[in-house]
């Protein structure tokens, strides 16, 4: 919904005084919950998102596994709390979100390795501020290479949007609600293969280029960050080991 | 020092030694695992987490969770259940084991000592008991990840050796990560200290000394009081 | 069974046919009918191929969402009917229709086709509520491009009854954009427009492109397990562009 009144630029920078190819800060902490097999906390700018993997473990009902391969659920939850109108329960939004997010995933992961079973995933949104699911896609990345799971790569997620006419990378809350588009996208940083695109709004062609050239940019960082985030892991538990 | 790969990083140019937690892509190869790379004939990402995957000849410990005549359905800490044939038993004189008498031979929640026969293409897994020794009453089980293993035994079986003389314990490990230990209580408690220890310290280097010394100063330590 | 069609959808693709034999950019025979819902203030049966998609629109007064008071409200929601096709499984909506249906309404909305201010009654207490309900009777795969074509052309001269509620102003709108969906799937490199249900299953990848008379996008959206390259999306745009102005030119022209 455009709103004539407010700015969304003001020379030449974001309310929250963002350049346009900026991305909001950025924290991730692996390993968050003990009882899943593995997990990630994903904070983006004021979204936080915790990914919680299952398995791979026995599918039931039985009669949707598949003889071949695992199968991978996705689940997309907002906690009551996280948002304004949020009330408990999946929603259409909710639903929706849950595909597409698992269709991001699905192609990176290994999933013969492991006929028959499960690999469930589950992310939830403790709090929101546009863009809660490319973090919840970056989370769950990250959680399913903790868990174990075989991927061919991580997979990094971020949104683009336009806002008062201009093409700019990881809309906030009120950039979202008063812009002329947002896109989020995923993608596999070392290849450029795109595993998820949506569109809201309006883009001419160049528009769109625009806005896949700052998606990817955008993504290659957050790449970056998902990989140092498990490297540390690791080298932080070696660390402790050696105290 | 390791070398710690998430999937996706390229490891090498050399295709034909892709082993596992691997995969190639165009000629090259590429970690599958967030794990450690291993280049010793084959390349290698051994895994830092996971899930049990039983292999034929593998030897594990396993729960009756079910008594599905002609099978006893085990729990082997996989995504993957084990089954027993009744044949195990043989006959019970004349007639062959019966579904009510199945019970009698092992029931729910029994512990066993098995190898992996055979896995097939359904990932139906066929154990056999290993009659090594019993799982009693007497003792206690231990659940780390399988990945853990290779440390807990060690290069050459050192580590472990080492714990069942320090701990004073019979010390057994299976591949799917469960161990069976046995001994007087507090010999038990401090073997089950320090094979925690080395499950969450896996991977640092120095570990087979830290170990040494920490059972050596709690022994000094009980022997003071 | 369904790994021997697939194997035969992508081997007869891979030598440059389809099952229909039709040309990879040839969407199948489309027929729309207008107003096939008496009851509703707009509607369209919309075939394409053995794909039968029925919308209907109904416009009633109520109230407007309250961060946007003197707006009208759409509301778009999608039915598989029984019957429809094999893997139908009763019960509410799964993430199939609903995300046919928030796709559909992104489309008309991102296109702002439907002048919202113009269904404003009176500010902050009512407004006119549009709402868009498709029922998909036969699936032969496309789902999506049936339904929103549908859709749009239930809009194209939607009547406002507002003698029936007692209310002044326009009896009719009119949009002020046509958005048509066009969805492309990959199979091995290979663009094919208008899948069928078969090649739908086959495919691992689909891209839908909603755009507009003005040539601009509003909306898109990849669906499957699958991948794409960018200029794969970038080329998928601009076929999706142009099959969707000659289905603007042969159903949405508004007359009058």
């Amino acid at each position: 919904m455009k709103n004539e009144e407010l700015e969304l630029i003001k020379d030449g920078k974001r309310l929250d005084g963002r350049g346009f190819d900026e991305l909001r800060p950025i924290t991730i902490e692996v390993g968050v919950l003990k009882r899943a097999d593995g997990s990630c906390y994903f904070q983006l700018g004021n979204n936080k998102a915790i990914a919680a993997v299952f398995g791979p473990r026995e599918m039931h009902p039985r009669h949707f596994q598949d003889a071949k391969m695992a199968v991978v659920t996705y689940r997309y939850n907002m906690a009551p709390l996280s948002d304004d109108r949020k009330r408990p329960g999946p929603d259409r939004r909710s639903v929706e979100i849950s595909k597409v997010s698992r269709e991001a995933l699905d192609p990176v992961i290994i999933k013969e390795y492991y006929p028959k079973t499960a690999i469930d995933v589950y992310v939830e949104l403790l709090q929101s501020d546009a863009g809660t699911r490319t973090a919840g896609i970056n989370a769950a990345s990250v959680a399913l290479a903790a868990a174990g799971i075989p991927m061919r790569d991580l997979v990094s997620s971020v949104a683009v949007g336009k806002i008062d006419g201009e093409v700019v990378l990881d809309l906030s809350a009120k950039e979202d609600n008063f812009g002329e588009a947002d896109m989020p996208i995923s993608m596999v940083a070392r290849t450029d293969t795109i595993t998820m695109i949506q569109m809201d709004g309006r883009f001419t062609e160049d528009e769109f280029k625009r806005g896949m050239e700052l998606a990817k940019q955008g993504c290659h960082q957050i790449y970056e960050l998902q990989r140092a985030a498990l490297l540390d892991k690791y080298s932080e538990s070696v660390e402790q080991g050696e105290k | 020092m390791y070398k710690v790969v998430v999937p996706g990083d390229y490891i090498s140019d050399e295709a034909k030694r892709a082993g596992e937690g691997t995969y190639v892509e165009e000629g090259k190869v590429y970690a599958a695992n967030y794990g450690i790379v291993s280049e010793k004939e084959e390349i290698r990402v051994v895994a830092l987490a996971g899930k049990y995957v039983p292999f034929r000849g593998d030897v594990v410990i396993g729960k009756i969770i079910e008594i599905a005549y002609p099978y006893w359905i085990v729990d082997i800490g996989s995504p993957y259940e084990g089954r027993l044939h009744i044949n195990e038993f043989g006959r019970e004189g004349d007639r062959k084991i019966d579904f009510s008498s199945m019970s009698d031979y092992l029931d729910l929640g029994d512990l066993v000592v098995a190898k992996v026969l055979n896995v097939d293409a359904l990932m139906r897994i066929d154990l056999t008991l290993k009659d090594e020794f019993m799982i009693s009453d007497r003792g206690r089980l231990i659940e780390i990840s399988y990945t853990k293993v290779p440390r807990v035994i060690g290069r050459s079986g050192s580590m472990i050796k080492m714990l069942k003389e320090k701990c004073n314990c019979f010390i057994f490990i299976a591949k799917n990560g469960r161990i069976w230990i046995r001994g007087k209580e507090e010999d038990m408690n401090l073997a089950t200290q320090v094979l925690l220890m080395i499950s969450n310290e896996a991977h640092t280097s120095g570990l087979t000394d830290r170990v040494s010394n920490f059972l050596d100063s709690f022994k000094e330590k009980r022997e003071g009081e | 069974m369904e790994d021997l069609r697939k194997d035969y959808v992508y081997d007869l693709i891979d030598s440059g046919k389809r099952i229909d034999g039709r040309g990879f950019q040839d969407y199948r025979e489309i027929t729309v009918e207008r107003d096939a819902i008496d009851k509703a203030e707009g509607s369209a049966l919309v075939k394409i191929g053995d794909t039968a998609v029925l919308v209907g629109v109904k416009v009633e007064p109520g109230a407007p969402f309250p961060d946007t008071p003197n707006l009208g409200v759409i509301m778009t929601n999608a039915e598989l009917r029984p019957g429809a096709s094999p893997d139908f499984e009763p019960g509410p909506p799964g993430e199939n229709s609903i995300e046919l249906a928030r796709l559909v309404d992104r489309g008309i909305r991102g296109s702002e086709a439907l002048d919202l201010e113009k269904l404003c009654i009176e500010p902050g207490e009512k407004v006119w509520m549009t709402f868009i309900d498709i029922h998909i009777l036969d699936n032969d795969g496309n789902l999506i491009d049936a339904a929103a074509l549908g859709a749009i052309v239930s809009l194209l001269k939607l009547r406002i009854p507002t003698e029936r509620y007692g209310l002044t102003g326009d009896d009719m709108l009119s949009p002020r954009e046509t958005p048509v969906a066009v969805s492309i799937i990959d199979v091995g490199g290979n663009f094919l427009v208008d899948p069928c249900l078969y090649e739908e299953n086959a495919a691992s990848s689909k891209l839908t492109v909603i755009s507009n008379a003005d040539g601009t996008l509003s909306g898109l959206q990849k669906s499957g397990n699958g991948g794409l390259k960018q200029e794969q999306i970038e080329a998928m745009i601009e076929l999706g562009i142009e099959k969707g102005q000659e289905i603007r030119e042969k159903f949405l022209v508004i007359e009058g």
